[in-house]
């Protein structure tokens, strides 16, 4: 049994622990501890979506925004063009590796919290896979160029929407609840915008909430 | 009741900071070594020293995952520990609590728990009781 401090055995570990602990603590001195050190488990644990909620909102802003300016003037009207399509399907992947990458740094938490992110990111990229699945089936019915565009603009949004609605019955949220919600009604309402507009409203309304849960995100992870 | 009545392994600094952090994570959650030390501010020997007396007396479980250059250590809170700084925690409040009634007997004035007048008296006593 090696009895220095500091390295293995029981009864040096033992001593070691005794002199690391220094002076005696007092109640006093315990209860601040204890509210201090529960102050900084909060805020260093919890988790930041700023990074997130701003990249999702530039990539609805600036993709879905670079396919309206390409649709807006087409008569007759044949959809988004190719280029400003892949800019926004880059986007979506650039956002998809920031949320991952969130969650990897994210403040070394690991056990089911890391299976419940993982799960998360696994059911987005599964809805939108699903999404890409429904519009090859509606080219393949034949659906016009006018309905694809709307599907192609509202239904991420729609994904997105319900994405959060569903994440904040297991951990609720008002604004997570309150975004999801309005992104839904972005996606519903939009398409009614038609085939050029909804890709606007997409733009504006959805690129703007994400901006301001950034903006906001602070607070909200205080209240 | 005396501070005798408080865990000695729980209570000291180092030790009681960890359990407190532990605590913060929700049940079935671990934290990294290194993300634990950050949050505590502690150096590796003094942290796993700590740690090794915690997981002694079962209140912390450690395992590690990965091998070589990313094998990392990771450390949760058991059931024991969770229960042991409950009692813990219970065992300090009474004791703040009865320093509170000396503080109103020696005072002789009665004082409201929550009134500004009990905190400005604890403190002139040398008590902080933001607990």
């Amino acid at each position: 049994m090696n009895e220095r401090a500091g390295t293995t055995g029981g009864a040096g570990m033992d001593d070691a622990a005794s002199m690391a602990d220094g002076t005696p603590m007092g109640v006093a001195e315990a209860a601040a501890i204890m509210r201090e050190a529960g102050e900084t488990a909060r805020r260093g644990l919890q988790v930041r979506h700023r990074a997130t909620f701003t990249i999702w909102g530039l990539g609805l802003l600036i993709g879905y925004g670079a396919i309206w300016l390409t649709v807006r003037g087409q008569r007759p009207f044949h959809g988004p063009d190719p280029g400003a399509f892949a800019l926004v399907a880059l986007l979506g992947a650039a956002s998809v590796m920031a949320g991952l990458e969130q969650a990897r740094t994210e403040s070394g938490v690991g056990g089911l919290s890391a299976v419940r992110r993982r799960l998360s990111f696994a059911s987005v990229l599964i809805g939108l896979a699903g999404m890409f699945a429904v519009e090859g089936a509606l080219v393949h019915a034949g659906a016009s160029k006018p309905v694809i565009s709307i599907f192609e603009a509202s239904a991420p949004i729609l994904v997105a929407g319900i994405f959060y609605l569903t994440s904040s019955t297991v951990r609720p949220h008002w604004a997570v609840t309150g975004l999801g919600l309005w992104l839904v009604v972005v996606a519903g309402a939009g398409g009614f915008a038609g085939p050029v507009g909804v890709w606007g409203v997409g733009a504006l309304a959805g690129g703007l909430a994400y901006l301001l849960m950034a903006a906001f995100d602070p607070w909200l992870r205080r209240s | 009741m005396s501070e005798d009545g408080l865990d000695p392994v729980i209570h000291a600094p180092a030790r009681l900071r960890i359990m407190v952090t532990l605590a913060a994570l929700p049940e079935g959650d671990d934290l990294t070594f290194t993300g634990l030390q950050d949050l505590i501010g502690l150096t590796p020997g003094n942290l796993i020293t700590h740690l090794r007396k915690l997981e002694d007396a079962g209140y912390v479980t450690t395992h590690k995952n990965g091998t070589g250059v990313t094998a990392r250590t990771s450390v949760a809170l058991s059931h024991v520990g969770r229960d042991a700084l409950e009692r813990y925690t219970t065992v300090l409040r009474q004791l703040l609590d009865s320093v509170y009634s000396e503080t109103e007997l020696q005072l002789g004035k009665p004082w409201l728990k929550n009134g500004q007048g009990f905190v400005d008296a604890a403190e002139r006593l040398g008590v902080d009781c933001a607990f």
